[in-house]
């Protein structure tokens, strides 16, 4: 919304007619977008009289940070922040393990590894509902239920992102790592300090992705939380949801919690995201 | 075009080992970690059903596995008995059909012109196309339930503004249809438009201006050059998408629950609740075992088309 | 890329930290559970409802000097909690169970017999609590297998506002009366009507049997929708939608639909009551609740929930104490005031009655002709069926003899498969 204002300035228009109809087509197809973001956002600062007040109002016209409050004071909000946190946190443990994957896939050459690369892309198609009960039974088998590493574990690894990791990992020039081989570095110090810096824009793309995938999990923190104090925001916004008695403004609040701290963590990496797809030879 | 791309923007051959470095132990210890988890959390439970999909196991045989008995291929033969299992089968295929090439060109289209447009206004809109792929479905499906209502939803009462009368979004099947397949295209598009914004990074600027010089227009540049260059990334994004189509689940589940007269009820929610809400894990999980053999085969089919078309 | 790098080494430096302290809080929390002499119970209630549970249980603490662990769980993922609780054999020690999910917990086999404990607790004997919730009508063997904890009716809510402008000075009472003053309320105007009927409700189509004197299960425990009191009940239900009194939109807000008066009448429980004094408190007195409007009778839906302890407890002793704690009426009453939830002890019914609070009374009258659903296994899959078999004629014009002979076939085969 706060693009509309924004001038456009119509560069190099002479070589270029029907710049403006681009970007004024890109405006409102962005407006059209984000409508339902900004409804959310501004949903959750409207009291509970304006919440679905007839015809509806996109601003509120007596904002208010009731609800936001009552999510942190009242709720324990607080506590499913800090939990979604964690296993966000442990998702960036499987993002290690996935670019390590990644970088044997696309610089070693062993055994088996067609047959390993197939089996890792043939979980994409495992559809998840599956999973869910022996999923569960085998982290009950090893302890992990009610813990949130356990709430993480399942979804620590993707094929997706190993696939990614593999895709850049091959444009690595060969004679980088054969030199510090050559130089007497060790396998993880080459990992670590040459693979691993060199894999910036990849690296960050996979940071969004998993913050995105850790944060907004719900299936799992439901099932593998024994107890409320191991919620995460997903499982607490899913608890505002009542048959009847809803609470819209409160509702609203608990999503724009949710969504506004993954939003600035796209802001600060978005510029790396394109350029990590670039060279990972994804064209 | 083929002759014309430099190597680098061919998908990265699967298998170059001249190059390659043999590593003895080390490639398998930098593998290990990852597939561990995946074997556990994937192989391992898809297998389990592959057992269980045999059996007449329900929730008092979770409790007690001794009450648990062998049945055969029964659940196969009670799902294809089933009229709601097909019934399943064909709104995803409806969804996968008319929602993958919707899903392509509409990432494609918008990701070309935020190529064209460039510069600040680009990158800051781009974070606005990526909006929906970052809210949780949680959150989606509250906003977007709102804005749906029939009695006090934002998008009829825009409508009636321009007098026209009020859409049953979600009540009338063939609305529902649309609207939940809707969601689905606002929240799958951000990432995608992402993809193909980094393969159209990759594109040098020879081949455009050369082209130009030639005076072909720009549409024609794009038809003929551009898209043909983003081959790989088309078919990827397809792929994907296909895949995610087919296990379609998460849209329905939380704006329609399947209805109204389960003209949403996507395969994956009919196993969800056969599973889950009534119980029958053998039955939900020889039903989850067919959804797997139909996305490998389109995939696999895919994989040899795409393979075919190279030579 | 500099900067980029120093961004991600700071995402994964802080997502360290951030393991660190979980790891500190994790181990404190879990050695909480286990310390002091005396037994945490851990406790499941569903919805939003621990806050106020765990204030209700603070003197039961007090006393007995038993902990307790609150845990809510919300109300549409209680089935893939229970389900994954079962498979692990790991719950918690006492669970509230909706009473529509008491027959899948009994046939999982995860709730202990409580015959024993009836005994020894004078406050659970059935003979506390209205018939409907007594244990051999919450189960095929009449095993006690729950103690009755709240209850919820549903009875007829109507704006008498609508209805006085439209020259009604009561509420409809009978069947035909509901018929025609719901058409003609329909009748003031485009997207207005006269009556509610929630689509994915699959009870008020058993209400109406109820009402017509029959029943939806035969004389052996079985379903069985093939009886002339079933087809009256979907005739009743289906005349709503023919002519036009009630909406066809699913996603109707029956809170919505009733403060803006274009659903004026509408079945429902105490907890709808509580939503339009939030929602509208400026509609104080122009709405009211009556019992339901007869056929041969008036039966409504008892519903609510029970408590049971899991199977596994280790303090089964320490659960029964807290049962005991919530079955007193006191407790129950000062429930309802916490939360508007209604009591099952027939004493704090009694009590609440003579409060002289008249929609209060209603709830307490309606309960008396209040019955359960059939607790047989399989029969929420049943009654689904029936739902969109209804629905489907309603909405979509399906024919109905046919619609109804598939769903019977249907509901055949379902329970054969139980």
């Amino acid at each position: 919304m706060t693009t509309d204002t924004r001038p456009v300035r119509p560069r190099r228009t002479t070589r270029q007619p029907s710049r403006l109809v681009t970007n004024l087509v890109l405006i409102v197809g962005a407006a059209a977008t984000a409508l339902p973001f900004f409804w959310m956002i501004f949903s959750a600062l409207k009291p509970r009289s304006e919440a679905v007040a007839y015809p509806p109002r996109l601003l509120p016209a007596e904002p208010t940070l009731e609800f936001v409050r009552y999510l942190f004071t009242t709720l324990d909000f607080g506590r499913y922040l800090v939990n979604t946190l964690v296993v966000v946190a442990i998702g960036f443990v499987g993002l290690l393990l996935m670019a390590m994957a990644g970088y044997a896939f696309a610089k070693f050459q062993f055994r088996g590894r067609g047959l390993l690369f197939a089996l890792v892309l043939s979980t994409m198609m495992i559809p998840v509902q599956v999973t869910m009960i022996p999923t569960y039974l085998i982290l009950a088998r090893i302890g992990l239920t009610n813990t949130l590493v356990g709430i993480a574990l399942p979804t620590l690894v993707s094929a997706f992102s190993i696939f990614l990791f593999r895709q850049f990992m091959t444009t690595i020039p060969d004679e980088v790592l054969e030199a510090a081989r050559i130089d007497g570095a060790g396998e993880i110090r080459i990992f670590l300090s040459l693979v691993l810096p060199m894999s910036g824009p990849i690296l960050a793309v996979q940071t969004v992705l998993t913050f995105i995938a850790g944060w907004n999990s719900f299936l799992w923190p439901l099932v593998i939380a024994g107890d409320q104090s191991r919620y995460t925001l997903s499982v607490g916004l899913a608890l505002l949801n009542q048959q009847v008695a809803t609470n819209p403004s409160l509702q609203m609040a608990g999503a724009a919690v949710m969504v506004v701290p993954i939003l600035v963590v796209f802001v600060i990496f978005q510029r790396y995201i394109v350029q990590g797809f670039t060279l990972s030879g994804l064209k | 075009m083929t002759v014309l791309a430099p190597p680098r923007l061919q998908a990265p051959p699967v298998t170059r080992p001249s190059r390659r470095h043999r590593g003895g132990w080390v490639p398998y210890a930098f593998v290990a970690p990852a597939m561990v988890v995946l074997v556990a959390f994937a192989v391992l439970p898809i297998l389990v059903a592959g057992v269980v999909s045999t059996t007449d196991m329900d929730i008092s045989g979770l409790a007690d596995p001794s009450s648990v008995s062998f049945v055969g291929l029964e659940n196969y033969r009670r799902l294809v008995a089933d009229p709601q299992f097909w019934n399943a089968l064909r709104t995803t295929g409806a969804f996968t059909v008319v929602g993958v090439p919707v899903i392509v060109v509409a990432s494609l289209a918008v990701a070309l012109l935020l190529h064209r447009s460039g510069g600040r206004l680009a990158s800051t809109l781009r974070a606005f196309y990526f909006l929906p792929a970052i809210t949780a479905i949680v959150a989606v499906a509250l906003v977007w339930g709102y804005l749906y209502n029939s009695q006090f939803g934002l998008l009829n009462y825009l409508l009636s503004l321009v007098g026209l009368g009020p859409v049953p979004w979600l009540s009338d099947p063939t609305w529902a249809r649309f609207s939940v397949g809707l969601v689905a295209v606002w929240r799958a598009t951000g990432l995608n438009i992402i993809i193909f914004l980094a393969a159209l990074q990759g594109i040098p600027h020879e081949y455009d201006e050369a082209a130009q010089l030639d005076g072909a227009t720009e549409l024609q540049r794009t038809r003929r050059i551009t898209v043909p260059l983003l081959r790989f990334a088309i078919f990827f994004v397809t792929v994907t998408t296909v895949i995610s189509w087919l296990q379609f689940f998460d849209e329905p589940y939380v704006l329609t629950q399947g209805g109204p007269n389960d003209a949403t009820t996507s395969i994956s929610l009919y196993i969800y609740e056969q599973g889950f809400r009534y119980n029958q894990f053998g039955f939900a999980s020889a039903g989850s075992l067919v959804l797997f053999v139909i996305i490998a085969v389109v995939t696999v089919v895919q994989l040899r088309l795409r393979g075919s078309d190279d030579h | 890329m500099r900067r980029l790098l120093g961004t991600t080494t700071a995402a994964l430096s802080s997502a360290a930290l951030v393991l660190t302290m979980a790891a500190c809080t994790g181990g404190d929390t879990a050695e909480a559970v286990e310390d002091g002499g005396s037994a945490t119970l851990k406790v499941w209630v569903m919805g939003d409802a621990g806050p106020a549970f765990t204030d209700l249980t603070a003197a039961f603490t007090e006393d007995t000097g038993i902990k307790l662990q609150v845990d809510a769980i919300p109300w549409e993922n209680v089935n893939d909690k229970l389900t994954t609780a079962v498979a692990s054999g790991d719950g918690p020690d006492v669970v509230q169970i909706g009473l529509s999910l008491l027959p899948t917990f009994a046939d999982a086999g995860v709730l202990a017999d409580l015959t024993d404990v009836l005994a020894e607790h004078p406050a659970l004997a059935p003979s506390n609590f209205p018939d409907a919730v007594a244990p051999e009508n919450l189960s095929t063997d009449g095993v006690a297998l729950s103690v009755p904890w709240v209850s919820d009716t549903r009875v007829l809510f109507y704006r008498s506002d609508i209805l006085a402008e439209a020259g009604h000075d009561a509420a409809p009472t009978t069947w035909d009366d509901m018929r025609s003053v719901a058409k003609e309320l329909a009748q003031r105007g485009e997207g207005q009507f006269g009556y509610y009927i929630p689509l994915w409700d699959n009870t008020l189509p058993v209400q109406y049997t109820w009402q017509a004197g029959g029943d939806v299960v035969d004389a052996d425990g079985a379903v069985d929708f093939r009886s002339p009191e079933f087809a009256a009940a979907a005739d009743h239900w289906l005349g709503f939608f023919e002519d036009g009194s009630a909406p066809t939109a699913t996603d109707w807000d029956q809170t919505q639909g009733f403060v803006s008066g274009a659903t004026p009448m509408v079945v429902s429980g105490p907890y709808l009551a509580k939503a339009i004094r939030d929602a509208a408190p400026e509609l104080d007195g122009s709405w009211s609740v009556t019992t339901l409007p007869a056929d041969q009778t008036g039966t409504s839906l008892f519903a609510g929930s029970n408590l049971g302890i899991w199977k596994t407890s280790k303090h089964p002793d320490e659960a029964a104490q807290l049962l005991d704690f919530l079955a007193q009426p006191d407790n129950q009453i000062a429930w309802y005031d916490a939360v508007g939830e209604l009591p099952t002890s027939s004493a704090a019914l009694t009590e609440l009655a003579g409060r002289g609070d008249e929609q209060l009374s209603v709830y307490v009258d309606q309960l008396d002709d209040a019955r359960t659903v059939p607790m047989v296994p399989g029969w929420d899959l049943v009654a689904n069926e029936m739902a969109s078999a209804l629905t489907a004629i309603a909405t979509t014009g399906a024919d109905k003899q046919s619609t109804l002979d598939a769903f019977y076939a249907k509901a055949d085969e379902i329970q054969s498969n139980y």
